[in-house]
Protein backbone atom coordinates (compact mmCIF):
# COMPACT_ATOMS: atom_id res chain seq x y z
CA UNK A 1 0.00 0.00 0.00
CA UNK A 2 2.57 2.28 1.01
CA UNK A 3 4.43 1.30 -2.41
CA UNK A 4 2.23 1.91 -4.77
CA UNK A 5 1.30 5.47 -2.70
CA UNK A 6 5.07 6.35 -3.48
CA UNK A 7 5.18 4.97 -6.67
CA UNK A 8 2.22 7.20 -7.34
CA UNK A 9 3.62 10.28 -5.67
CA UNK A 10 6.96 9.40 -8.22
CA UNK A 11 4.67 9.47 -11.60
CA UNK A 12 2.95 12.21 -10.54
CA UNK A 13 6.58 14.48 -10.05
CA UNK A 14 7.54 12.94 -13.71
CA UNK A 15 4.35 13.99 -15.20
CA UNK A 16 5.03 17.59 -13.95
CA UNK A 17 8.69 17.85 -15.15
CA UNK A 18 8.56 16.04 -18.69
CA UNK A 19 6.79 17.14 -20.88
CA UNK A 20 3.91 14.62 -22.23
CA UNK A 21 3.03 15.47 -25.74
CA UNK A 22 0.56 12.69 -26.07
CA UNK A 23 -1.65 13.44 -23.75
CA UNK A 24 -2.61 16.66 -24.42
CA UNK A 25 -5.41 15.79 -26.55
CA UNK A 26 -8.09 18.34 -27.29
CA UNK A 27 -10.57 16.55 -25.49
CA UNK A 28 -8.28 16.56 -21.89
CA UNK A 29 -8.58 20.33 -22.12
CA UNK A 30 -11.05 20.99 -19.57
CA UNK A 31 -11.17 23.25 -16.45
CA UNK A 32 -8.59 21.98 -13.92
CA UNK A 33 -11.30 21.57 -11.37
CA UNK A 34 -9.57 18.71 -9.40
CA UNK A 35 -7.79 19.56 -5.91
CA UNK A 36 -4.77 18.30 -7.29
CA UNK A 37 -4.88 20.00 -10.48
CA UNK A 38 -4.54 17.30 -12.55
CA UNK A 39 -5.83 17.64 -16.29
CA UNK A 40 -6.85 13.87 -16.69
CA UNK A 41 -7.71 11.02 -14.48
CA UNK A 42 -4.64 8.85 -14.78
CA UNK A 43 -5.58 5.40 -16.11
CA UNK A 44 -3.55 2.24 -17.54
CA UNK A 45 -4.22 3.86 -21.20
CA UNK A 46 -2.76 7.17 -19.90
CA UNK A 47 0.66 6.32 -21.08
CA UNK A 48 2.19 3.85 -23.64
CA UNK A 49 3.58 0.40 -22.76
CA UNK A 50 6.85 0.65 -24.15
CA UNK A 51 9.80 3.11 -21.91
CA UNK A 52 9.74 6.56 -22.73
CA UNK A 53 12.88 7.20 -24.20
CA UNK A 54 14.43 10.63 -23.83
CA UNK A 55 14.98 12.05 -27.15
CA UNK A 56 19.04 12.27 -27.60
CA UNK A 57 18.96 15.94 -29.14
CA UNK A 58 18.94 19.00 -27.56
CA UNK A 59 15.67 21.56 -27.39
CA UNK A 60 17.53 23.53 -30.69
CA UNK A 61 18.80 20.78 -32.23
CA UNK A 62 15.37 19.25 -32.55
CA UNK A 63 14.03 22.52 -33.97
CA UNK A 64 16.18 22.47 -36.40
CA UNK A 65 15.76 18.98 -37.60
CA UNK A 66 11.95 19.88 -37.63
CA UNK A 67 12.36 22.91 -39.98
CA UNK A 68 14.96 21.24 -42.05
CA UNK A 69 12.24 18.26 -42.47
CA UNK A 70 9.56 21.19 -43.53
CA UNK A 71 11.34 23.16 -46.02
CA UNK A 72 12.49 19.91 -47.64
CA UNK A 73 8.53 18.84 -47.64
CA UNK A 74 8.00 22.59 -48.77
CA UNK A 75 10.37 22.23 -51.80
CA UNK A 76 8.78 18.84 -53.02
CA UNK A 77 5.61 20.38 -52.77
CA UNK A 78 6.73 23.84 -54.73
CA UNK A 79 8.40 21.66 -57.42
CA UNK A 80 5.42 19.19 -57.60
CA UNK A 81 7.68 16.43 -57.17
CA UNK A 82 5.01 13.72 -55.83
CA UNK A 83 3.56 11.21 -57.53
CA UNK A 84 0.36 9.47 -56.96
CA UNK A 85 -1.58 11.73 -53.82
CA UNK A 86 -4.00 9.58 -51.25
CA UNK A 87 -6.00 11.42 -49.25
CA UNK A 88 -7.95 10.04 -46.17
CA UNK A 89 -11.55 11.98 -46.40
CA UNK A 90 -14.50 12.76 -44.40
CA UNK A 91 -17.97 11.85 -46.36
CA UNK A 92 -21.14 11.01 -45.38
CA UNK A 93 -20.36 9.87 -41.83
CA UNK A 94 -17.44 7.50 -42.64
CA UNK A 95 -14.14 8.50 -43.60
CA UNK A 96 -12.58 7.00 -46.58
CA UNK A 97 -8.66 6.44 -48.12
CA UNK A 98 -9.17 7.81 -51.59
CA UNK A 99 -6.72 8.14 -54.77
CA UNK A 100 -7.55 9.44 -57.84
CA UNK A 101 -9.71 7.36 -60.15
CA UNK A 102 -11.21 5.14 -57.37
CA UNK A 103 -14.84 4.69 -56.90
CA UNK A 104 -16.62 4.98 -53.88
CA UNK A 105 -20.52 4.03 -52.86
CA UNK A 106 -22.98 6.33 -50.66
CA UNK A 107 -26.00 4.87 -49.65
CA UNK A 108 -28.36 7.68 -49.41
CA UNK A 109 -29.28 10.46 -51.22
CA UNK A 110 -26.94 13.25 -53.04
CA UNK A 111 -28.55 16.52 -53.73
CA UNK A 112 -26.26 16.44 -56.87
CA UNK A 113 -26.94 15.27 -60.47
CA UNK A 114 -25.13 12.43 -62.25
CA UNK A 115 -22.38 14.09 -64.10
CA UNK A 116 -21.99 16.66 -61.82
CA UNK A 117 -18.36 17.66 -59.89
CA UNK A 118 -18.66 18.11 -56.32
CA UNK A 119 -15.62 19.03 -53.81
CA UNK A 120 -14.75 17.29 -50.89
CA UNK A 121 -13.53 19.64 -48.50
CA UNK A 122 -13.15 17.57 -44.84
CA UNK A 123 -9.99 16.16 -45.35
CA UNK A 124 -8.08 15.06 -42.52
CA UNK A 125 -4.65 13.13 -44.24
CA UNK A 126 -2.89 13.63 -47.64
CA UNK A 127 0.03 11.61 -48.42
CA UNK A 128 2.63 11.20 -51.15
CA UNK A 129 5.08 8.31 -51.79
CA UNK A 130 7.18 10.32 -49.42
CA UNK A 131 5.65 12.48 -46.98
CA UNK A 132 2.42 12.84 -45.48
CA UNK A 133 0.32 16.16 -43.98
CA UNK A 134 -1.78 15.52 -41.07
CA UNK A 135 -4.25 17.64 -40.60
CA UNK A 136 -5.37 18.50 -37.01
CA UNK A 137 -8.13 17.76 -37.28
CA UNK A 138 -8.52 18.68 -40.71
CA UNK A 139 -6.43 20.52 -43.34
CA UNK A 140 -6.97 23.81 -44.74
CA UNK A 141 -9.07 24.17 -47.61
CA UNK A 142 -6.70 26.15 -49.86
CA UNK A 143 -4.19 23.60 -49.55
CA UNK A 144 -5.87 20.46 -50.86
CA UNK A 145 -8.41 20.29 -53.35
CA UNK A 146 -10.29 17.05 -53.70
CA UNK A 147 -12.77 16.32 -56.33
CA UNK A 148 -15.70 13.88 -57.42
CA UNK A 149 -18.13 13.44 -60.24
CA UNK A 150 -21.43 11.37 -59.18
CA UNK A 151 -21.35 8.34 -61.82
CA UNK A 152 -24.64 6.44 -60.94
CA UNK A 153 -27.72 7.09 -58.53
CA UNK A 154 -29.29 4.06 -58.13
CA UNK A 155 -31.58 1.63 -55.79
CA UNK A 156 -29.94 -0.98 -53.34
CA UNK A 157 -30.82 -5.03 -54.25
CA UNK A 158 -33.55 -5.66 -52.28
CA UNK A 159 -32.55 -6.35 -48.47
CA UNK A 160 -34.41 -8.53 -46.24
CA UNK A 161 -35.57 -7.84 -42.66
CA UNK A 162 -36.93 -10.23 -40.92
CA UNK A 163 -37.83 -10.94 -37.36
CA UNK A 164 -38.56 -14.21 -36.13
CA UNK A 165 -39.45 -15.47 -32.43
CA UNK A 166 -39.73 -18.94 -31.90
CA UNK A 167 -43.20 -20.85 -30.32
CA UNK A 168 -44.27 -17.27 -29.97
CA UNK A 169 -46.27 -16.99 -33.73
CA UNK A 170 -44.09 -14.26 -34.48
CA UNK A 171 -42.78 -13.31 -37.74
CA UNK A 172 -42.11 -9.88 -39.55
CA UNK A 173 -40.81 -9.58 -43.36
CA UNK A 174 -39.31 -5.99 -44.62
CA UNK A 175 -37.93 -5.76 -47.62
CA UNK A 176 -35.61 -2.52 -48.03
CA UNK A 177 -34.43 -1.06 -50.74
CA UNK A 178 -31.85 1.98 -50.24
CA UNK A 179 -31.10 4.90 -52.27
CA UNK A 180 -27.14 4.42 -53.62
CA UNK A 181 -24.78 7.28 -54.56
CA UNK A 182 -21.56 6.14 -56.79
CA UNK A 183 -19.10 8.73 -56.67
CA UNK A 184 -15.61 8.50 -59.08
CA UNK A 185 -12.56 10.61 -57.59
CA UNK A 186 -11.32 12.74 -59.83
CA UNK A 187 -8.32 13.85 -58.47
CA UNK A 188 -6.30 15.37 -55.71
CA UNK A 189 -4.63 18.65 -55.79
CA UNK A 190 -1.75 20.04 -53.39
CA UNK A 191 -1.44 23.10 -53.74
CA UNK A 192 2.19 25.12 -53.44
CA UNK A 193 1.38 26.74 -50.25
CA UNK A 194 2.03 25.62 -46.54
CA UNK A 195 1.86 27.87 -43.54
CA UNK B 1 -33.26 -15.08 -49.66
CA UNK B 2 -29.87 -14.24 -48.25
CA UNK B 3 -26.55 -12.60 -49.20
CA UNK B 4 -24.88 -15.70 -49.60
CA UNK B 5 -27.82 -17.14 -51.77
CA UNK B 6 -28.26 -14.95 -53.85
CA UNK B 7 -25.38 -13.69 -56.09
CA UNK B 8 -23.26 -10.88 -55.63
CA UNK B 9 -20.61 -8.54 -57.31
CA UNK B 10 -17.85 -6.08 -57.11
CA UNK B 11 -18.45 -2.02 -57.11
CA UNK B 12 -17.21 -1.28 -61.02
CA UNK B 13 -18.57 1.15 -63.04
CA UNK B 14 -18.81 0.76 -67.41
CA UNK B 15 -15.41 1.28 -69.04
CA UNK B 16 -14.01 3.90 -66.32
CA UNK B 17 -17.08 6.05 -66.73
CA UNK B 18 -16.41 9.55 -65.15
CA UNK B 19 -12.51 9.45 -65.15
CA UNK B 20 -12.62 11.24 -68.60
CA UNK B 21 -16.23 12.81 -69.56
CA UNK B 22 -19.66 11.70 -67.51
CA UNK B 23 -21.31 9.30 -70.08
CA UNK B 24 -25.12 8.42 -69.81
CA UNK B 25 -25.35 4.74 -69.71
CA UNK B 26 -28.95 4.30 -71.22
CA UNK B 27 -28.89 3.77 -74.27
CA UNK B 28 -32.95 3.16 -75.69
CA UNK B 29 -35.97 3.10 -73.71
CA UNK B 30 -39.34 1.57 -75.67
CA UNK B 31 -42.77 2.38 -74.09
CA UNK B 32 -44.93 -0.18 -75.06
CA UNK B 33 -48.67 0.43 -74.22
CA UNK B 34 -51.84 -0.05 -75.46
CA UNK B 35 -54.34 2.27 -76.76
CA UNK B 36 -57.65 2.11 -75.48
CA UNK B 37 -56.76 -0.49 -72.59
CA UNK B 38 -57.50 1.22 -68.80
CA UNK B 39 -53.96 0.48 -67.43
CA UNK B 40 -52.14 2.24 -69.93
CA UNK B 41 -54.10 5.07 -69.02
CA UNK B 42 -51.16 6.79 -67.19
CA UNK B 43 -48.73 5.56 -70.17
CA UNK B 44 -50.85 7.41 -72.53
CA UNK B 45 -50.80 10.63 -70.31
CA UNK B 46 -47.00 10.31 -70.06
CA UNK B 47 -47.19 10.02 -74.01
CA UNK B 48 -48.96 13.20 -74.35
CA UNK B 49 -46.87 15.45 -72.03
CA UNK B 50 -43.68 14.54 -70.61
CA UNK B 51 -42.10 12.21 -73.07
CA UNK B 52 -41.13 14.98 -75.32
CA UNK B 53 -39.53 17.07 -72.24
CA UNK B 54 -37.87 13.59 -71.37
CA UNK B 55 -36.42 12.88 -74.76
CA UNK B 56 -35.07 16.77 -74.74
CA UNK B 57 -33.19 16.90 -71.93
CA UNK B 58 -31.27 13.50 -72.19
CA UNK B 59 -30.25 13.92 -75.87
CA UNK B 60 -27.99 10.57 -75.65
CA UNK B 61 -30.92 8.15 -75.27
CA UNK B 62 -33.59 7.47 -78.23
CA UNK B 63 -36.90 6.96 -77.30
CA UNK B 64 -39.04 4.62 -79.19
CA UNK B 65 -43.12 4.57 -78.35
CA UNK B 66 -44.73 1.75 -79.19
CA UNK B 67 -48.52 1.90 -79.14
CA UNK B 68 -49.50 -2.58 -80.03
CA UNK B 69 -52.62 -3.96 -78.28
CA UNK B 70 -51.05 -5.39 -74.87
CA UNK B 71 -52.58 -6.56 -71.93
CA UNK B 72 -49.79 -5.35 -69.70
CA UNK B 73 -47.79 -2.06 -70.38
CA UNK B 74 -44.00 -1.36 -70.08
CA UNK B 75 -41.01 0.04 -70.32
CA UNK B 76 -37.87 -1.62 -72.26
CA UNK B 77 -34.57 0.15 -71.06
CA UNK B 78 -31.25 -1.00 -72.76
CA UNK B 79 -28.09 0.28 -71.23
CA UNK B 80 -24.71 0.22 -72.87
CA UNK B 81 -23.35 -2.66 -71.30
CA UNK B 82 -25.88 -4.82 -73.39
CA UNK B 83 -28.16 -4.92 -70.18
CA UNK B 84 -32.26 -4.97 -70.75
CA UNK B 85 -34.25 -4.17 -68.17
CA UNK B 86 -38.26 -4.07 -68.37
CA UNK B 87 -40.39 -2.55 -65.69
CA UNK B 88 -43.91 -2.59 -65.92
CA UNK B 89 -46.30 0.41 -65.56
CA UNK B 90 -49.64 -1.39 -65.02
CA UNK B 91 -51.88 1.55 -63.59
CA UNK B 92 -49.00 4.08 -62.66
CA UNK B 93 -49.71 7.85 -62.77
CA UNK B 94 -48.05 10.19 -65.52
CA UNK B 95 -45.89 11.24 -62.44
CA UNK B 96 -45.24 8.32 -61.18
CA UNK B 97 -43.78 7.16 -64.79
CA UNK B 98 -41.49 10.13 -65.17
CA UNK B 99 -39.73 9.17 -61.73
CA UNK B 100 -39.02 5.95 -62.98
CA UNK B 101 -37.52 7.09 -66.19
CA UNK B 102 -35.15 9.43 -64.02
CA UNK B 103 -34.44 6.40 -61.90
CA UNK B 104 -33.34 4.07 -65.13
CA UNK B 105 -31.44 7.41 -66.73
CA UNK B 106 -29.13 8.04 -63.40
CA UNK B 107 -28.47 3.75 -63.24
CA UNK B 108 -25.98 1.89 -65.05
CA UNK B 109 -26.93 -1.05 -66.59
CA UNK B 110 -24.67 -3.57 -64.16
CA UNK B 111 -27.09 -5.47 -62.16
CA UNK B 112 -29.23 -4.59 -58.73
CA UNK B 113 -27.31 -7.21 -57.03
CA UNK B 114 -25.50 -7.52 -53.33
CA UNK B 115 -22.03 -5.34 -53.83
CA UNK B 116 -19.30 -6.63 -51.93
CA UNK B 117 -17.25 -3.79 -51.32
CA UNK B 118 -18.67 -0.03 -51.04
CA UNK B 119 -15.10 0.86 -52.85
CA UNK B 120 -12.97 -0.08 -55.82
CA UNK B 121 -9.31 1.33 -56.13
CA UNK B 122 -6.91 0.71 -59.07
CA UNK B 123 -3.59 1.65 -56.76
CA UNK B 124 -4.49 0.41 -53.45
CA UNK B 125 -0.86 0.94 -51.56
CA UNK B 126 1.13 4.09 -52.67
CA UNK B 127 3.66 3.82 -49.60
CA UNK B 128 4.02 0.60 -50.57
CA UNK B 129 2.54 -2.69 -48.33
CA UNK B 130 3.60 -2.98 -44.90
CA UNK B 131 5.53 -5.89 -44.13
CA UNK B 132 7.21 -6.88 -40.89
CA UNK B 133 10.32 -5.53 -41.40
CA UNK B 134 8.96 -1.62 -42.27
CA UNK B 135 10.55 0.88 -39.61
CA UNK B 136 12.55 -2.32 -38.32
CA UNK B 137 15.70 -3.83 -38.95
CA UNK B 138 15.89 -7.24 -39.74
CA UNK B 139 18.02 -9.09 -36.73
CA UNK B 140 19.22 -12.64 -36.38
CA UNK B 141 18.67 -13.44 -32.70
CA UNK B 142 16.09 -13.17 -29.59
CA UNK B 143 13.71 -10.45 -29.73
CA UNK B 144 14.72 -7.33 -27.63
CA UNK B 145 11.80 -7.12 -25.12
CA UNK B 146 10.59 -4.02 -23.79
CA UNK B 147 9.67 -4.58 -19.99
CA UNK B 148 6.49 -3.12 -18.76
CA UNK B 149 6.08 -0.36 -16.36
CA UNK B 150 3.95 -0.85 -13.50
CA UNK B 151 1.01 1.61 -12.48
Amino acid sequence: MSASMAYAGLWRTCRMLLPRHHVLSPAAIRTQSSASGDLMPWTSLSRPPWPEQPSPYSAEEEQSRHAAVVSTVNQRINLRDFGRLFAVVHFAGRQWKVTGEDLILIENHIEAECGERIRMEKVLLVGAEDFTLIGRPLLGKELVRIEATVIEKTESWPKVHMRFWKRHRFQRKRIIIQPQTVLRINGIELAPRLT
Amino acid sequence: MTSRGTPSRFLRSVLQNGVGRYVCQLKRISIVFSKKAQSSLGARDFIEEGVVDYANKNPGTVVYVSPQPCRVPKIVAEYLNGNVREETITSKTSQQISELLTKLTNQSGLEIIRIRKPFHTDSPSIQGLWHPFTNRPPSIGPLRGFSMHDF
